[in-house]
């Protein structure tokens, strides 16, 4: 089921809201336990099966993990149990990619398995490894009460597209957690504008990305006008359902870790991937770059850790040589930066900006492409190779049709508009004229949304499937 | 605690859990009025339905179609998304000066070359060896005279008349593209009015040397008619008036309906009072539809193979023949034209609207 949905806003969270906070506090996990598993099996019945059994092994691994710390038995547990998990996403995920690849350098035609991507894997997995690890390296204890691990795991909010929420982080919240107004509002607030910006910016953007796609007249600044629009729409799509599940954790009194913080701001590739999802980020940082080593090792250990990270990363996203090239593609200027030019950038206010934005922008075109051939055409495209004109008619026609959902994205994706709310709230009458007005903002914003799912049709996140 | 959390909890619980409440309880409605289609209805429960998700996908279709003021939504979309957003058009749609139109763009080439083999196959089929005089007249859309204006992007209309041309080179084209003007179409529909094009008719008569009459009566069909980009566009629009041309000669007509077997009539009144009331004239989509002038004066027959703006320009060419037969070919396979019709010494007119043409994969 998606957030940006008539059935999820009207007919699934209503319900969820009533049952929660009538149960008895006893009963609130389970509560969000069956409910998650509603809202997961809305969208893949089948599949609740396999998330189930995930949860399943990571569950008893826990506990097998917790009494046998003293031994070597604990590692192997531990190695079970990330080796089933990982096996399920390989061959959920990844088996076609690999029998294809595998085809092209045999010569041979191994038929394709043609699987379904269970939706969330990719999130879910990681959840229960970082659980399994986080118990054996003692960060936190095994949890017994099965219906609390499940409704971590499950939890409909951040199930399908993140954030990717440690098991450390809410182990506390899941036995103890404040319900009150004040997080209700809060968490509201967030999940409605989080809503606004996958209905009103991401979908809007990703029409005018598809338009360029299929159009026969692209040009130069047309190629750019995708590129910039492609980034602010995998921001605010992604982003946007961050905030939708942080706002919904919050309502049923979760604080989750935030995922983005103005990536678009940052002054090098580096920087950008501290803001830019970082519960990604982080749990790669934690789970497999410092277990090797990370930066304290000889340099070509450390570039060689670099390049496996960002080619898991890369991996991660999808089954596709395109994501791989896209990871690859930020370990090089990653290791760049750290070896040749980081201190220059840091120093810079506006070529560190220019610079930041024209490298993401067109990772994002690899990101986005279907193949590497296309990549490459497209980022021709960009700098007129192949003899494309510099403007189209499709190009100032889409620009202007487009051009306030842009510059709302392109504002939107700074910290302008936080900054002056909150130096309005820093003044007494402002605090006072903003709280009067916060309310009925929302329900305007619900009201347009609503009308704008009501006239559109079936839309899906982006970060669905990976 | 603060007020401002309690005042914002209770607006948007109150909000969220109303607009449920009215969702969960709203009769279902069966037919979009504005939409012209049948609305989905709470789809069956069943097992198989559930575990192949097809239940889903039908419950979500049904929220949809069903929810709480739901012409009234669409509206606040449109007008945010083209008065605040900016937007251009609204679902394909644009409106300039009052008339409402849906972008026709790009060029689709390859549409329009399949249109002309398509064209060809019929020719080749029951024309090629015949004593028939073969004609093509091309209907340009609201587009050609909207687009520039309202700034909107549009095909290139001389290029799709020179490509069909070219492909149905054994067609002898009539030129009507002089003789049309936006005013000439209604504000909400994709469709021409009756009233205005008498000299369309006669541009057409002249072609096939034939003659129409110019002598009506012009009547109001006694309904409001919002066309079919009212619905489409979900814009606050004024309801126009369907006016039909008759005389003495078309009411005489004796009108046959091959697709369901009975008589109709060349203005089908009861039609015009439903769900389309451009359906009044010759009682709408209809793959074979015959029309013979009880007061001819010529033994003269015309056969048009036609889109829907075939139906409102057949009664004013009726004068110049003693039967104009109406055949659509997206409703009825060429192949099935044989059985119906002996192909001898008749006018035969292609007369397609460009968008059409653009999207020829209706064509059979």
């Amino acid at each position: 089921m998606l957030f940006s949905s008539i059935p999820f806003l009207y007919y699934f969270l209503p319900v969820v809201l009533i049952l929660y906070f009538i149960a008895p506090k006893k009963l609130k996990n389970s509560v969000l336990l069956l409910t998650s598993l509603v809202f997961y099996g809305w969208g893949e019945p089948k599949y609740v099966v396999l998330m189930i059994a995930s949860i399943l092994i990571g569950y008893v691994s826990g506990l097998l993990i917790e009494a046998f710390s003293q031994k070597k038995l604990s590692k192997l547990f531990l190695w079970l149990s990330v080796g089933i998990n990982i096996g399920f996403l390989a061959y959920f995920k990844y088996a076609d990619f690999f029998i294809e690849n595998f085809n092209t350098a045999t010569g041979l035609s191994v038929p394709l398995l043609r699987i379904a991507l269970p939706i969330g894997i990719s999130f879910y997995t990681f959840q229960i490894l970082s659980y399994t690890v986080d118990v054996y390296r003692k960060d936190v204890p095994a949890q017994k009460n099965l219906i609390n691990l499940a409704a971590y795991v499950t939890m409909f909010p951040q199930l399908i597209a993140g954030p990717i929420v440690r098991y450390s982080h809410i182990a506390k919240e899941l036995e103890n957690r404040n319900i009150n107004v004040e997080n209700f509002a809060k968490g509201m607030r967030r999940f409605i504008l989080g809503l606004g910006k996958k209905i009103l910016i991401a979908n809007t953007l990703g029409e005018l990305c598809d338009i360029f796609k299929q159009s026969d007249d692209k040009s130069v600044l047309f190629y750019w006008l995708y590129a910039v629009a492609f980034m602010l729409h995998v921001y605010f799509d992604f982003s946007g359902y961050s905030d939708m599940a942080i706002g919904l954790g919050r309502i049923f009194g979760f604080n989750f870790w935030e995922n983005f913080n103005y990536p678009f701001i940052s002054k090098s590739a580096t920087e950008f991937w501290r803001r830019w999802h970082m519960s990604l980020g982080t749990w790669f940082r934690d789970y497999v770059y410092i277990p090797m080593g990370g930066n304290r090792v000889s340099k070509p250990k450390w570039f060689f850790n670099i390049f496996v990270v960002w080619f898991l990363t890369g991996f991660w996203h999808g089954a596709a040589w395109t994501f791989i090239v896209w990871g690859l593609y930020f370990a090089i200027f990653l290791i760049s930066e750290k070896l040749l030019y980081l201190k220059y950038l840091e120093k810079s206010k506006v070529l560190s900006r220019v610079y930041l934005l024209v490298v993401v922008g067109i990772s994002f075109v690899i990101f986005n492409a279907t193949d590497m051939k296309e990549a490459v055409s497209y980022i021709g495209g960009m700098f007129g190779v192949g003899g494309v004109p510099l403007v189209s008619t499709e190009f100032f026609y889409y620009l202007k049709s487009f051009g306030v959902t842009l510059c709302i994205g392109l504002i939107g994706c700074t910290p302008i508009v936080k900054k002056t709310v909150e130096k309005i709230k820093e003044k007494s009458i402002g605090g006072k004229i903003i709280a009067v007005i916060e309310p009925i903002f929302l329900i305007a914003l619900l009201i347009v949304m609503t009308a704008y799912l009501v006239d559109g049709s079936f839309n899906p996140f982006l970060y669905f499937r990976f | 605690m603060k007020k401002k959390y309690i005042v914002t909890t209770i607006v948007t619980a109150v909000f969220l859990l109303g607009v449920s409440l009215f969702a969960w309880l709203k009769p279902a409605d069966a037919f979009s009025l504005s939409e012209r289609r049948r609305l989905e209805q709470f789809p069956e429960i069943s097992f198989d339905s559930i575990i192949s998700g097809s239940f889903m996908k039908d419950f979500e279709d049904y929220t949809l179609d069903q929810f709480p003021l739901r012409d009234e939504f669409r509206k606040i979309k449109a007008f945010v998304a083209m008065n605040f957003f900016g937007a251009k058009e609204n679902n394909g749609i644009y409106v300039y000066d009052g008339y409402v139109s849906k972008t026709e763009y790009p060029l689709d080439e390859e549409s329009v070359v399949k249109a002309g083999d398509k064209l060809e196959y019929v020719y080749n089929e029951y024309l090629k060896d015949t004593e028939t005089k073969n004609y093509l007249a091309i209907i340009p859309d609201k587009n050609c005279f909207l687009a520039d204006k309202g700034g909107v992007l549009s095909i290139d209309y001389e290029e799709m008349i020179s490509l069909i041309r070219e492909n149905t080179g054994f067609l002898e084209y009539i030129d009507i593209t002089e003789n049309l003007s936006i005013d000439d179409f209604y504000k909400t529909d994709t469709h021409w009015k009756q009233e205005n094009i008498v000299d369309v008719a006669q541009v057409l008569c002249n072609g096939m040397g034939t003659s129409s009459t110019q002598q009506y009566t012009e009547k109001t069909l006694d309904k409001e008619f919002y066309g079919v980009y009212y619905g489409q566009s979900a814009l606050p629009l004024e309801s126009e008036t369907i006016k039909y041309l008759t005389n003495e000669a078309i009411e005489n007509c004796v009108v046959y309906d091959y697709q369901n077997g009975k008589e109709t009539s060349v203005y089908d009144l009861e039609k015009g009072m439903g769900k389309d009331p451009y359906e009044l004239f010759l009682s709408g989509p209809i793959s074979l539809i015959s029309i013979e002038n009880k007061n001819a004066k010529t033994d003269k027959e015309l056969i048009i193979f036609r889109d829907s703006f075939g139906s409102s320009i057949a009664p004013l060419l009726i004068d110049g023949y003693k039967k104009i037969t109406l055949v659509d070919i997206r409703y009825i396979h060429p192949n099935f034209l044989g059985q119906y019709i002996e192909f001898n010494n008749q006018d035969v007119l292609f007369l397609y609207s460009t968008s059409v043409l653009n999207n020829s994969e209706t064509i059979k």
